[in-house]
């Protein structure tokens, strides 16, 4: 349930590419333990936005904030190990590496990674291996999967691409899950099947911040919503609402599609 | 000792060496993916770092000039060749080793290799320029005081010893997490970082520990041939490994062995017994380096990962006793 501290704080956020603002003057906070969506239509600095805060770029002026600490300009590998774990808008599976290799990289604090460990005490990584193959067969077969676990990546089909990028992210232990769009080009049915994951992981403890175009999902499961549109934050709260708000209404969503969305 | 036994025991030792730099290779770019247009530059580094630590001080009047001159004992000139190697490997790597863009890598590789070419070549108080250094002392030989043919089958056993050892090394870092992570990079790097690898530091050690092969590859192939210079170390030297590399198929190590065997024991070789055309002395590494061409087109065409491609990882499954649920999994709980 919500607390009072927000795990994520974006303060007047914003990035340009050359003449183009793309984040501008961005500020919005989600709390802990939060299903929360960010919509807008494309164009609007979304993914950008999802960079800033994961550290993939780094913003013009801003602050980011997570769990209270200023991770500002922090590089994408100190932020995800804090616990903030993103996934990208197009599926990026290592794609030779085989399914369980996929989620096994993923995991937080592998003693094996250490240079020491690899070379002269391999048996260390090999235990701590045993337990990480459990761990991800159990998730593997919780998603669907299990029977691709041996198969590289690059062979599964668009959708599994889909579950296999919500185990991975799964298993780097996240506090706070930042997806790009997780439903995009996904079937209805596999659709539910990602909702189902994602309310209960949510229940699970992992907050969650996604952007999503699939409002029907979003009204239904998302209990804050932020709106952005041309780079800045155009209005927050819960769908319900957002639906009658004019601005939202004239930027984005457009009678017809409030009307068939709502319906 | 026969003739034939010597002429064996050489393609053995060009093999064991050639091995060594080819998992060397398969470190950097096979496991972590880092285009080094320059992996020569290291073996040459091995090979001149040996050269001027085992060699005594330089005589005066022979007129071969070189720096150090510390006449030190087996293995230890070996060891210095490969650390020093290594060395220049985290520098090259610290300026290289950009974590968005691989190709500005290999652009920085090949440039700072061509540079320290022609400053190894015309600094000749470093390793005696382009004459190179020569009269290097054959290791152990100052213990087991054998003649030329009994000492080359006796380097079989000097390089094997390294070759093993390395072997162990190439073999558990492919086996371990890190090489797993490493492989990960390989594939994508923007997401292993956003999984929280550090993959500049990994790519960094990926490229030390690639560099440290090729210093012990060039410090035995100094100890081999007793002398070195920049002929053999210029750019289509790197060509060379990288074709074994990719014959043999990248990731894999006994890749390496075959890649290694069919470049440096045949096609190699079978060039020497080409009839020779007279006054054309760049013909014969000319046509050497033609027919490896042709073998790695040949291979890329109908094994695009190579001969013994990339084996896939396995892991013995202990796992809680429930098989997988095949109904449930498709029906994860819905929010009520
Ligand atoms: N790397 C980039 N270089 C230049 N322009 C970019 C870059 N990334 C995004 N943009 C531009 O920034 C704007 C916002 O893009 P994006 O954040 O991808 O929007 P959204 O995800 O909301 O669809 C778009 O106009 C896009 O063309
Ligand atoms: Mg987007």
């Amino acid at each position: 349930m919500p607390t009072d501290a927000p795990i994520l704080e974006i303060d007047n956020l914003s990035r340009r590419f050359g003449g183009l603002q793309a984040v501008d003057d961005c500020s919005f906070s989600i709390q802990e333990g939060m299903l929360a969506a960010l919509i807008g239509p494309n164009g609007a600095g979304k993914t950008t936005l999802v960079n800033l805060v994961a550290g993939a770029l780094s913003p013009n002026s801003g602050h980011v904030r997570f769990g209270g600490l200023d991770i500002t300009g922090w590089s994408p590998h100190r932020i995800a190990a804090r616990g903030l774990v993103r996934t990208f808008q197009i599926s990026r599976e290592w794609a030779q590496l085989t399914v369980l290799e996929n989620l096994l990289v993923a995991a937080p604090d592998q003693r094996g990674e250490g240079i020491w460990n690899a070379i002269v005490r391999p048996s260390v990584g090999r235990a701590q291996d045993r337990e990480l193959v459990a761990q991800a067969l159990d998730s593997l077969d919780a998603f669907g999967l299990y029977a691709m676990r041996n198969e590289y990546a690059a062979t599964l089909s668009g959708g599994q691409k889909r579950l296999l990028e919500l185990a991975r992210a799964v298993m780097a232990r996240p506090r706070l899950l930042l997806l790009d769009e997780p439903m995009a080009g996904v079937n209805p049915a596999l659709t539910d099947q990602l909702a189902g994951h994602i309310e209960q992981l949510r229940r699970g403890g992992i907050t969650f911040l996604l952007v999503e175009h699939n409002l029907e999902f979003v009204e239904k499961s998302c209990d804050h919503v932020v709106v952005m549109a041309l780079g800045r934050t155009l209005a927050t709260g819960v769908m319900g609402d957002l639906r009658r708000n004019p601005e939202v209404i004239g930027a984005y969503l457009g009678g017809e599609s409030v009307a068939s969305a709502a319906g | 000792m026969s003739a034939v036994v010597f002429y064996i025991a050489t393609i053995v030792n060009y093999f064991f060496i050639y091995n060594i730099l080819a998992w060397g290779l398969n470190i950097q770019f096979g496991y972590a993916g880092i285009l080094d247009f320059t992996y020569i530059t290291f073996m040459a580094t091995g090979a001149y770092i040996a050269g001027v630590t085992s060699l005594g001080r330089q005589q005066p009047g022979t007129g071969v000039v070189y720096i150090l001159g510390w006449h030190l004992p087996f293995p230890i000139p070996i060891l210095l060749g490969g650390l020093a190697a290594a060395a220049l490997g985290l520098v090259i790597g610290l300026v290289a080793i950009n974590r968005l863009r691989s190709d500005y890598l290999a652009i920085v590789t090949l440039s700072v290799g061509i540079i320290l070419y022609s400053l190894v070549g015309n600094f000749t108080n470093l390793f005696d320029g382009f004459n190179g250094l020569v009269g290097v002392p054959e290791p152990l030989n100052g213990q087991v005081h054998l003649g030329v043919n009994t000492y080359t089958v006796f380097y079989i056993a000097v390089a094997g010893f390294f070759m093993a050892i390395l072997w162990v090394v190439a073999h558990r870092l492919l086996r371990s997490p890190l090489g797993r992570t490493m492989r990960a990079i390989r594939e994508d790097v923007d997401v292993a970082e956003a999984f929280g690898k550090n993959t500049f530091r990994i790519r960094l050690w990926a490229m030390v520990i690639g560099s440290f092969f090729a210093g012990i590859g060039g410090a035995l192939l100094i100890g081999f041939i007793g002398a070195f210079s920049p002929d053999g170390w210029s750019t289509q030297e790197t060509f060379i490994i990288w074709a074994i590399l990719l014959i043999g198929g990248r990731g894999n190590l006994w890749g390496s062995v075959l890649g290694s065997f069919l470049v440096i024991a045949l096609l190699s070789e079978a060039t020497r017994y080409l009839p020779s055309i007279p006054n054309n002395a760049f013909l014969e590494p000319a046509l050497r380096n033609i027919v490896i061409g042709a073998g790695l087109i040949v291979v890329l065409r109908f094994r695009p990962r190579g001969i013994l491609p990339e084996r896939k990882a396995t892991f013995a499954e202990v796992r809680a006793p429930a098989p997988p649920r095949e109904s449930a999994r498709l029906e994860p709980g819905h929010a009520d």
